[in-house]
């Protein structure tokens, strides 16, 4: 298998200059008075993205980051849903907490596939992960008395001390805030050292190694924090969510959010962002037309990858560099 | 002027002005109409699950229309896909309900993707009526918002099976082969009632949905020495057990669950015609899909829509299914009267009795009952001919709250 072109990470400081910075004040001045002028129905589809944008920067991790293959996010994301939602509802914990019990769950199960999948790479590591999260919606199909089975599992309304969670316009600005700080996580770890040593194995093992890189052990880190932060998102979902059902855990959601990262840009925090939202955008809007949804999603899909193979927004950057130069 | 024309005259005014006033207060209605939200897998894998379900539902409220409406009311329809997704179907029912301000909904045709919008549905009382989704899930426990199973509840699939095996062949041991999954406990559930009122026992094997060899179970129902085996089982495993028992030479009646195929052609090509010498197959139309007795509806669509007519993979096989919640709807606004209200539709629909013409069972609705169709017919299929047999098989079940 050929590597996949890969974003380098760009430095903050130029990321935020000039117009990239009004562009990211307009964006965040939008998205913080959002429920104020739209429908619940809209604020519905932003919390939704911003749950996939979680999603996503954990899949970037460990495929963008430490260029570890992993079909299994759907999986972690599924154990952060039910792991918040039944620590919420066993014990009535606040809900920060069952969403954190949520997420910690998720990278116990993720290291252990970490550690299970060092001798693995390229497809036979894609097949086992697919493997690990075909078998996770099977248990969550099976596991009736914990996860009431086929029925799915009805979710109790989230609560921040006397707040209880009912309305997705509630639900939002604590979205809003878990997603920034997710954002913020990923950025740390980026530009961390363990971050540096996730580029390190990605580029080259042996290389990392020589380094004095302990290449297994952020093998398992990298598989560990990735599925944290996609359980995280799980538990950000019953915030405003208040059904699931394992068939919504399937092989679809993984290709789903596999595309968001890869076409948002392999590599790129920024594209795994982009990504997620630009195409649960586009998913959302092509609802609209349902006879043609499939050939047109399909056809996207074809052209990013043959004129935007180094992502969304590697693209866009490029055509403005261009522009800039007046090519 | 008189004082009497006076007071008339106000009290016109006043009554005007409060039937604006309630008017103005429910969400898509106007004068000239009401607007409802409809929604179904469009598009995507289960299309064939609603699309011309949803069709079969647009082109009865067409026919309202052309009627004149309801009490002077024209219906607007807005459709959505849902692609029987949980997420989009939520998307779905919000987008109707906040953005396009419908009156009511009628949509789903997924049990598991309609469960998701129970919550938002009840918490913002809007009256909800699914297409063919059975939806026990959200219809139970009941609340005051949720209509459906107008197809058949899950919990009545079985006990009409046990009630036909008892009547149709006096069986008094009955083998009971099911799913290893909720779907499966509710329909065995479901059957106990009718299986004690019978005298019947119920020799059960319940098995995974996704089994491959279904050899070990097969063996274990056939030592029971049933008179009957009652398959309440998805297509796939339906079509290896089918195939197992001619293996195995068993030729007491074997009948096979609403759920077991959506084609029963391709059954016949799957198994063999020799595997169906004994075979009977449920339904809850009141005849084979096709048949005589549903020719109205199938000219009905041939009218509404040929083009799609024309092809050969239309209409779909669960199209008819699409007519009995749209007319459930339409009675429901006649009944609530010229000035509708959400309460008022939803207080008619808890009473609702009526004959589909389409469905085996009457449509009921009552205090606990939010599952409309517990009834089915049977069909003698032999690999070539389907022989609809007669009477009605209706289930006792009945919600218990717990």
């Amino acid at each position: 298998m050929s590597s996949p072109p890969l974003a380098s990470p760009a430095p903050v400081r130029r990321a935020l200059s000039g117009p990239a910075l009004i562009g990211l004040v307009v964006a965040m001045i939008v998205a913080v008075a959002l429920p104020v002028f739209t429908t619940g129905y809209v604020v519905y589809i932003a919390n939704l993205l911003l749950v996939f944008v979680v999603l996503c920067l954990g899949l970037h991790i460990v495929i963008g980051e430490t260029g570890q293959f992993s079909m299994a996010h759907a999986a972690f994301y599924g154990i952060g849903i039910y792991a918040s939602a039944l620590a919420n509802r066993a014990v009535d914990l606040p809900y920060p907490v069952a969403m954190l019990f949520g997420a910690l769950v998720a990278g116990a199960v993720g290291l252990f596939i970490g550690a299970l999948a060092l001798r693995m790479r390229d497809i036979y590591l894609a097949l086992a992960t697919f493997a690990f999260g075909e078998a996770t919606q099977w248990v969550f199909a099976n596991w009736d008395s914990v996860t009431n089975g086929p029925n799915g599992l009805r979710i109790s309304p989230a609560r921040f001390g006397p707040i209880e969670i009912l309305s997705d316009k509630q639900a939002y600005p604590f979205v809003l805030f878990f997603c920034l700080l997710m954002i913020g996580l990923t950025v740390a770890i980026s530009r961390s050292r363990l971050g540096r040593s996730f580029r390190a194995v990605r580029e080259s093992e042996v290389a990392a190694m020589a380094m004095g890189i302990d290449v297994r052990r952020a093998r398992i880190v990298s598989f560990g924090l990735s599925a944290a932060i996609a359980g995280f998102a799980g538990g950000m979902f019953g915030l405003f969510q208040t059904f699931i059902h394992p068939d919504s855990l399937g092989f679809q959601t993984t290709i789903l959010v596999l595309t968001m990262v890869v076409v948002g840009g392999l590599g790129s925090i920024a594209g795994a962002i982009g990504g997620a939202i630009v195409f649960g955008l586009i998913s959302e809007v092509l609802r609209q037309a349902p006879q043609y949804q499939e050939i047109i999603y399909g056809a996207i899909l074809i052209l990013f990858m043959m004129y935007a193979p180094r992502g969304l927004f590697a693209f866009i950057g490029d055509r403005i560099r261009e522009a800039r130069h007046g090519r | 002027m008189s004082v009497n024309k006076t007071a008339a005259g106000l009290t016109l005014a006043a009554s005007l002005l409060i039937g604006a006033a309630a008017g103005a207060q429910e969400p898509g209605i106007t004068d000239k109409a009401i607007k409802i939200g409809i929604f179904g897998p469009l598009s995507g894998p289960n299309m064939a699950y609603g699309f011309d379900v949803v069709n079969a539902a647009k082109m009865y409220y067409d026919k309202i229309n052309k009627e004149g409406g309801i009490h002077g009311r024209k219906i607007e329809y807005v459709v959505e896909d849902d692609r029987c997704n949980a997420n989009d179907l939520v998307a779905a029912v919000k987008k109707l309900v906040e953005q396009e301000n419908v009156f009511m909904l009628n949509g789903g045709s997924c049990s598991a993707a309609v469960v998701a919008a129970k919550d938002y549905v009840v918490r913002n009382k809007v009256p909800y009526l699914m297409l063919n989704a059975s939806g026990d899930g959200a219809l139970f426990p009941p609340t005051d918002y949720i209509f459906g199973a107008y197809s058949i509840s899950q919990y009545a699939v079985g006990g009409a099976m046990v009630e036909f095996a008892a009547k149709q062949f006096g069986a008094k041991n009955v083998a009971y082969i099911n799913h290893d999954d909720a779907y499966g406990a509710w329909n065995l559930e479901g059957s106990k009632k009718d299986a004690e009122v019978n005298g019947v026992k119920l020799s059960v094997e319940s098995i995974n949905p996704g089994i491959n060899d279904v050899t070990a179970p097969f063996l274990k129902v056939r030592a029971a020495n049933p008179d009957a085996i009652l398959l309440v089982t998805y297509a796939r495993p339906a079509a290896l057990l089918i195939k197992k028992a001619a293996e195995m030479g068993f030729n007491k009646p074997i009948i096979l669950s609403v759920t077991g195929t959506a084609s029963l052609n391709q059954l016949a090509e799957n198994v063999g015609k020799d595997a169906l010498k004994n075979f009977y197959t449920q339904e809850v139309m009141i005849d084979s899909p096709g048949g005589a007795k549903l020719k109205p509806i199938y000219d009905m669509y041939k009218a509404a829509y040929p083009d799609l007519a024309a092809k050969p993979d239309h209409p779909q096989t669960y199209m008819p299914y699409g007519i009995p919640p749209a007319m459930s709807l339409v009675k429901a606004l006649k009944d609530a009267g010229p000035n509708p209200t959400r309460e008022k539709v939803l207080a008619a629909l808890k009473t609702q009795d009526f004959d589909s013409g389409v469905m085996a069972g009457r449509m009921q609705f009552g205090p606990q009952q939010r599952a409309a169709n517990r009834s089915t017919i049977f069909i003698k299929y032999d690999g070539t001919t389907m022989a609809p047999l007669p009477g009605v098989f209706t289930s006792r079940w009945t919600y218990q709250a717990k």
